[in-house]
């Protein structure tokens, strides 16, 4: 085992200095993101704040009662963005494209509040628009929340004129029961305005980490075509330690680039960490783990140094997209997202954009965290398992 | 003198075609043994099986008692290989390079600088020591490429064609070194496309074919199997035992 260390970090110290002596693999691994994610962020810049004012759409079924009420409230001003709607219109707007929403109110909603019954408030958008979907939701949460305690309050009265008497237990009961008035609706998140660099980053930061690991692919593979592997080999060193001193150079690459990037997205973007800086660094550490397996996996499994400069450029440039590096994830269609599930890619950005834009907690990236380990853990094992020292000619 | 390296029915194929067919053949001790072949032959496999680098589908190797099979940390320490390419780093300097695969084998720091340092006065190239070997010449990169595989003062030196591509006298400092490391009790298997080379340099010489060798002995011996061996060259023996036919 030390042995094993003392090569391993002999052989990546080595690397390292090779690639500070290197200037194109330096430009590229530290330079060449920032113009992306300059570029991207001025041509997404300001998505948020310089949008224009969304119109939420609303109906109602009933002819009178508390959603004529809440509909009036609504839309008493301009201000609010609400207009309404005939419940026919409105689904023929939504069918067209006119409106990408709307709330509807059923005929009963009234009658089924006042008898203590649940009822629901629709929620109904167009496929593939969760920002929408995202406003709404909270638009009929708040509506929701607000008739309900006025429905509790309502059922308060009417029991306590039918026992004639104030029964404490009675009116402990009535406010433990649960609202009576739901909406249905699949929560997206919350959505607001955002620093576009906040996305940009962390999607360009995972790409070329990945890109420069897969790249020293390329590396390894000229070692073994120039026969120092071989020589290394013959001289003592063992198989293992070349694939862990491999892996940690491209580590401690990954981990400059992190450094680099991270730091120059707070004081030159001003990007926010959100609540769990510490959760960004964890989510950062294994990603970058996750690619120095990947590259010494892409070495394993490439004949030449061609197949490995091409296989790196091809891997990054699928996975990148797919894996929601050059827009974010959460505007995407479900199935993307499904397919970003099956790179490691993914999983990074979906922490890093539920972290830097969602305001996520550190315990709702363990999941993520965990993944990028898991790929990592399989990267490693087909890479130990097909790890060559000798060229194949 | 005895045997330092024992090779016997070595046998290696790559997807289903037999690169070395039943190879045996010894290196004495303070001796330099040429194996020479055509392209294909043979050689390098051969000398990536010694070397353990490519483990033998048959047969069996010692190298100074050990067997490579089962003590190949033991035969490591006693080998140093000199690959067919230039198995450095141009971006590193050459006291870089040597400190470094001196290291890897196992010296200390402060050892490793001074057996660099020893080294590359042995092959003249103490003056660039500090220059990126990018920057050397062909013969100057070669010297530095035999330099690396001294480093671990190894007893059998493994040189798989180190003069190719080089001037005269970067060749004859080659020479010089590679006589004098023999003289000083080393053991030498020394493979070249080069015969007079071969002639000049080669206590004995092994000729591989298709993965067989098919002809053993002095250079001398060699000769006379053919003619006179003052008028006979080794290239004509070479040609009358693997013929005129080119190899890919």
């Amino acid at each position: 085992m030390r042995l094993f260390i003392r090569q391993a970090l002999l052989l990546s110290l080595k690397d390292t200095r090779l690639f500070f002596k290197d200037r194109f693999a330096l430009g590229f691994a530290l330079l060449f993101p920032i113009l992306f994610i300059v570029a991207f962020s001025l041509a997404l810049g300001d998505i948020g704040p310089e949008d224009e004012q969304l119109r939420m759409a609303v109906a109602t079924e009933e002819e009178n009662g508390f959603s004529r009420e809440v509909i009036d409230i609504l839309t008493v001003t301009e201000t609010t963005g609400v207009d309404e709607w005939d419940p026919k219109d409105a689904g023929l707007a939504l069918h067209e494209g006119r409106i990408p929403g709307y709330l509807l109110f059923p005929v009963d909603f009234t009658q089924r509040i006042f008898s203590g019954e649940s009822t629901e408030i629709l929620v109904i958008t167009a496929d593939g628009d969760p920002e929408t979907k995202a406003v709404l939701d909270g638009l009929a949460r708040s509506i929701g929340g607000r008739i309900g305690t006025l429905s509790l309050a309502v059922r308060g009265v009417t029991e306590l004129e039918g026992l004639g008497s104030l029964d404490l237990v009675k009116l402990g009961e009535l406010g433990a029961a649960p609202p009576s008035i739901f909406f249905t609706s699949e929560q997206v998140g919350d959505v607001e305005p955002f620093n576009a660099t906040n996305f940009t980053l962390p999607g360009y930061l995972t790409m070329f980490v990945f890109f420069a690991a897969a790249l020293g692919a390329e590396a390894i593979a000229r070692e073994r075509q120039t026969q120092t592997l071989e020589r290394l080999l013959a001289n003592g060193v063992r198989r293992s330690s070349i694939v862990g001193g491999k892996m940690l150079a491209s580590l401690y690459r990954g981990l400059l680039q992190l450094f680099f990037l991270w730091v120059l997205g707070i004081f030159a973007f001003s990007i926010d960490f959100g609540t769990s800086p510490l959760a960004v660094i964890a989510v950062s550490v294994f990603m970058a783990v996750a690619s120095s397996a990947f590259g010494v996996m892409l070495a394993a499994l490439v004949q030449t140094v061609k197949s490995a400069s091409s296989a790196a450029v091809l891997t990054s440039l699928t996975l990148a997209p797919l894996g929601g590096c050059w827009w974010p994830l959460f505007i995407t269609p479900d199935w993307m997202q499904a397919l970003a599930r099956l790179t490691p890619h993914g999983w990074a950005n979906d922490a890093f954009n539920k972290l830097m834009l969602f305001g996520a907690e550190g315990q709702d990236v363990l999941v993520h965290i965990g993944a990028l380990a898991l790929f990592a853990v399989a990267f490693l094992a087909v890479a130990v398992g097909r790890f060559r020292t000798v060229s194949a000619n | 003198m005895e045997d330092f390296l024992v090779a016997s029915d070595l046998t290696k194929s790559f997807d289903g075609t037999q690169v070395v067919a039943s190879a045996s053949f010894t290196v004495r001790s303070q001796e330099i043994f040429g194996l020479l072949g055509p392209n294909g032959a043979g050689k390098t496999t051969t000398i990536r099986m010694l070397s353990t680098v490519l483990d033998p589908d048959e047969g069996d190797i010692r190298i100074g008692g050990h067997s490579v099979a089962g003590e190949s940390d033991a035969v490591r320490r006693l080998i140093g290989v000199c690959p067919q390419e230039l198995a450095l780093y141009p971006e590193l300097s050459a006291t870089d390079n040597l400190v470094f695969f001196g290291r890897m084998a196992g010296l200390p720091g402060g050892e490793a600088k001074a057996r660099a340092a020893e080294i590359l006065e042995r092959v003249g190239l103490t003056d660039r020591a500090k220059d990126a070997v990018r920057k050397y010449s062909g013969g100057m990169k070669r010297r530095v490429n035999i330099a690396i595989a001294l480093m671990s003062k190894p007893r059998l030196l493994f040189l798989d064609e180190p003069t190719v591509g080089i001037d005269p006298q970067s060749r004859n400092h080659i020479f010089d070194t590679v006589l004098a490391l023999r003289d000083e009790g080393m053991s030498v298997l020394y493979t070249t496309h080069y015969m007079e080379e071969a002639d000049r340099l080669c206590d004995r010489i092994g000729i591989m074919d298709a993965g067989h060798v098919i002809a053993l002995g002095t250079p001398v011996e060699l000769k006379t199997r053919i003619g006179n061996p003052d008028t006979t060259t080794l290239e004509e023996v070479f040609l009358s035992l693997t013929g005129r036919s080119l190899r890919d």
